[in-house]
């Protein structure tokens, strides 16, 4: 005699639809929510590459050249990878029918990813220069900032998947809200990633040849065609 | 398109109801929404003048007091915070994170069931009081615009005496610009958008119902700071707001910047759901070619507002922090450019203008095929029209920045990507030359608009293609030939097409019949006067009249007379369609549930359409512009039924 264990999959308790349904269209929504974060990510890169390609006015870098210490970009960028890489290992668990262990997953993530997110505040408000010194140190605050609030935002999320998860929410029947966070975690974790590598890896402008601001002169090519008479 | 039945009834186990259904939205609406704002508001205005002015001192290179900015900029910010707090917008997530997931009644509740009128001043998620929301608020905007733009005419137009000082006059520039812009981008896709795509694909909602209201609400919230910045000296800058004017404008510069990034999170939002919705939520049988193309335009749209829409945030934000807290990313003495501002801000507002014109476009199609009861000229020419202009659109920003002197070398490869947008937009106007090729129109306003907006496109798509023109934008990019130029893509494309695609749709939004004799008056006196308006601007643009001046020669008088009558005969023309619009959805008789005999399934639902939009999910067995193609499903008599009736042996 033969059994068949059939999972029955739940329903959305507010359309009635099975939850893969509802998971598939939550699935296509975060991406898009990505897709528009990417954005505005890229945004702040292309401001940093730009300014710090160009060098206007002599005055990129920081007072006495004292652009910030690289060590504390790829603590925040470990955390953050530490704090994706546990929920995908707890949702991994889940699908495995270990709820137990998403739980302790989610909060360990919570906790990781709320030290990382203090130590983005105090890497913040110990900067050896203010949001006023230059190109780089204006654009290495908003990329912080920028980090701070993805960080803000998945520890308010791995803190609600600890929360459903032991409320039963989050189930291996129905583990789509766990891994929507872990995706959005992880793309959390790269933007904060590609901070850190523009941070610490373009800090000297090559342009070391720009004219103050004031002080400009057509090149001397320029100049000769513009007058030619002269 | 045919429909059948597909209905299962499942009990869904329910989890707990915590108190009545809805919870705190109970209590909320719009009124606890502004107390919540104004109070949040005088709260941070309060604790900001005490901590945030002293310490903000004075901006050593713009000289311009920084705390001032700061605490205005906080107020604003407190503004919108309190008043999404107070209208419920926290109360989803916060009940998602504890696990307080909604039952079925409370979603019920969310969506407006039994509540009357008073469900269109709540967080309410149903996607058609969502629609009929943006449509009031998009009328308020253009009321605001257009009155604003009445004040530009007139200033222009009283050539022997000075209406305004200059600063107002720039201020009002700049408010009419941004007013416009931002009502034109939600003019098709907030109120039609949200109201007929999901009835249109068949959906019972929109994917994301709070997120629908939350989008709303937030435009709401956006507004106030806008208006409130004429009073603070203003947006003195056009609506581009470039820097270095921007960061030494006065306050009322703030209230813009914190509406743009409020603005574009709506914005982002609002295309989120509609993508999803279109691609997720089809009705069975609705296979990709069966898509209306008014869908399929408004996902065009949507991809292009959230791709490109927080590149226009993020200069907003970084020009913010430059005022606020003394950044360098466009002042040039501390290492900013003020180039990168106008890469940014461009990358976005080229693509804006396809954002507003594509689902005009669209909903063109939609009208076209219903009153030339003819197929869609080549369904797949359209959508290729659309694909093209979302990849076309992302690469000719710079033909805005010609004559800025950033990177001259790239002038020719983007004059060459700007005039071959016209490529894919040419499709559009082709679609809908060839469906009315050799038809017979059923004339009817929104039809008779229809003419009306591809001649307003023609005109001007062809002056833009003079603009992409590296050598004629030399001559032309700052005179008033521009300022016609773009009134007639936006206006003269985007906002008649909007006025044709709401007197369509206006019956099923409103359950009501639209007065066309009222609304055809007040469509074609606002078309002529559009004509006179804007014509005579291309004259005097032509002989080289500045755009965004006060004063200017006596050789441009009788152009900006004409102009000036011009646009008052525009103003009439508006408040009488508004009128019919008013008067229709107040007094006009009830509508039936397909006036137009469409094919497309929005209309084979009762009017006014119930909350959840279908008794039974449709099944979709056929193309929605199958106007006189036989429907294979259609039940037919048998041949012997058929041979007794006309007599054969």
């Amino acid at each position: 005699m033969t059994s068949t264990h059939e999972v029955i999959e739940p329903r959305s308790a507010t359309t009635g639809e099975p939850v893969s349904v509802v998971a598939r269209r939550n699935h296509l929504g975060v991406w898009l929510c990505i897709a528009s974060d990417i954005a505005g990510t890229v945004s702040l890169l292309v401001a940093y590459s730009y300014l710090w390609s160009l060098n206007v006015n002599q005055a990129w870098a920081p007072p006495k050249n004292a652009f910030a210490s690289p060590l504390p970009f790829w603590l925040i960028t470990l955390g953050a990878v530490i704090g994706a890489l546990l929920l995908w290992w707890g949702l991994r668990s889940l699908r495995a029918g270990r709820s137990s262990t998403m739980a302790a997953a989610a909060g360990l993530a919570s906790v990781v990813l709320l030290a990382t997110f203090v130590g983005q505040i105090v890497q913040l408000s110990t900067f050896p220069f203010g949001p006023p010194d230059g190109a780089y140190a204006s654009a290495t605050f908003w990329l912080c900032i920028s980090a701070a609030f993805h960080l803000a935002m998945v520890v308010f999320l791995a803190m609600a998947i600890l929360g459903r998860t032991r409320a039963g929410l989050v189930s291996t029947a129905n583990p789509s809200h766990a891994h929507l966070v872990a995706i959005y975690t992880t793309w959390a974790a790269i933007s904060i990633a590609l901070g850190a590598i523009f941070a610490t890896v373009m800090t000297t402008s090559p342009n070391d040849q720009s004219p103050p601001v004031g002080e400009f002169q057509q090149p001397p090519a320029a100049a000769a065609s513009a007058n030619p008479g002269s | 398109m045919s429909t059948a039945t597909v209905h299962e009834h499942v009990d869904v186990p329910q989890p707990p109801q915590h108190g009545r259904p809805g919870g705190y939205l109970r209590r909320a609406s719009i009124l606890t929404g502004l107390v919540g704002g104004i109070g949040l508001a005088l709260v941070v205005y309060w604790v900001g003048s005490l901590w945030l002015v002293p310490w903000g001192t004075t901006n050593a290179v713009t000289n311009l007091q920084v705390g001032a900015d700061a605490l205005w900029a906080a107020t604003f910010a407190g503004w919108v915070i309190g008043f999404m707090a107070g209208i419920g917008a926290f109360a989803g997530p916060i009940r998602w994170a504890l696990g307080r997931d909604l039952t079925h009644a409370d979603a019920e509740y969310l969506a407006g069931r039994d509540q009357g009128k008073w469900r269109y001043w709540r967080y309410t998620t149903d996607h058609k009081v969502v629609g009929v929301q943006y449509l009031v608020m998009t009328l308020i905007l253009f009321g605001v615009g257009g009155f604003l733009a009445m004040l530009i005419r007139t200033e222009l137009g009283v050539t022997w005496a000075e209406v305004f000082s200059p600063d107002f006059y720039n201020s009002i520039i700049g408010t009419h610009g941004i007013v416009m812009i931002i009502a034109m981008i939600i003019a098709i896709t907030g109120p039609l958008g949200n109201f007929v795509v999901p009835i249109m694909i068949g959906a019972r909602d929109m994917a994301f119902p709070r997120l629908n209201a939350l989008s709303f609400w937030l435009l709401f919230a956006a507004v106030p700071p806008l208006i409130a910045s004429l009073f603070m000296g203003g947006i003195r800058d056009g609506w581009s707001v470039y820097q270095p004017l921007s960061a030494q404008a006065p306050t009322g510069g703030v209230g813009y910047q914190i509406t743009i990034i409020t603005f574009a999170i709506s914005t982002g939002i609002a295309s989120v759901n509609l993508i999803t919705t279109t691609v997720k939520m089809r009705a069975r049988g609705m296979t990709w070619n069966r898509v209306p193309v008014f869908a399929i335009g408004i996902i065009a749209s949507s991809v292009m507002g959230l791709i490109w829409f927080p590149m226009f945030q993020y200069s907003q934000i970084m020009s913010l922090s430059d005022r606020m807290i003394s950044t360098s990313f466009f002042n040039p003495l501390g290492g900013g450019s003020v180039w990168l501002y106008e890469n940014l801000f461009w990358l976005l507002g080229h693509p804006e203008v396809y954002v507003i014109v594509v689902p005009a476009t669209a909903a063109l199609m939609e009208i076209v095929v219903v009153f030339m009861r003819k197929p869609l000229f080549s369904y797949k020419i359209a959508v290729a029209g659309f694909a093209g202009i979302v990849g076309i659109s992302s690469i000719v920003w710079v033909h805005h920045m010609y004559m800025t002197g950033w990177a001259p070398s790239t002038n020719y490869p983007f004059m060459l990507s700007t005039e071959m947008i016209s490529i894919p937009f040419g499709f559009l106007v082709l679609v809908l030359l060839g469906t009315i090729w050799r038809g017979k129109a059923w004339a009817r306003l929104p039809m008779l608009a229809v003419y009306a907006v591809i001649w307003n496109k023609v005109v001007g798509g062809i002056t833009g293609v003079y603009l992409s023109d590296t050598p004629v934008d030399q001559y032309m990019h700052g005179s008033m030939f521009v300022v016609a130029h773009f009134h007639f893509m936006l206006m003269g494309a985007g906002l008649f097409g909007a006025m044709a695609a709401i007197s369509f749709w206006f019956p099923k939004m409103t359950a009501r019949t639209f007065d066309e004799r009222i609304g055809s008056i007040g469509f074609w006196t606002a078309f002529i006067g559009f004509q006179v308006t804007f014509f005579s601007m291309f004259v005097a643009g032509l002989q080289g009249q500045p755009r965004r001046v006060l004063q200017f020669d006596g050789a441009f008088n009788v152009s900006n007379w004409i102009s000036t009558i011009g646009a008052y005969v525009i103003g009439i023309g508006m408040l009488i369609f508004l009128a019919a619009i008013i008067v229709s959805w107040r007094r006009g008789p009830a509508a039936p549930a397909n006036p137009w005999g469409s094919k497309s399934l929005e209309w084979q639902v009762e009017t006014p359409v119930p909350l959840e939009n279908f008794p039974v999910l449709p099944v979709v067995t056929s193309d929605p512009y199958d106007y006189g193609v036989p429907d294979p499903y259609e039940v037919k008599e048998p041949a012997e039924a058929e041979d007794a009736k006309v007599g054969a042996p």
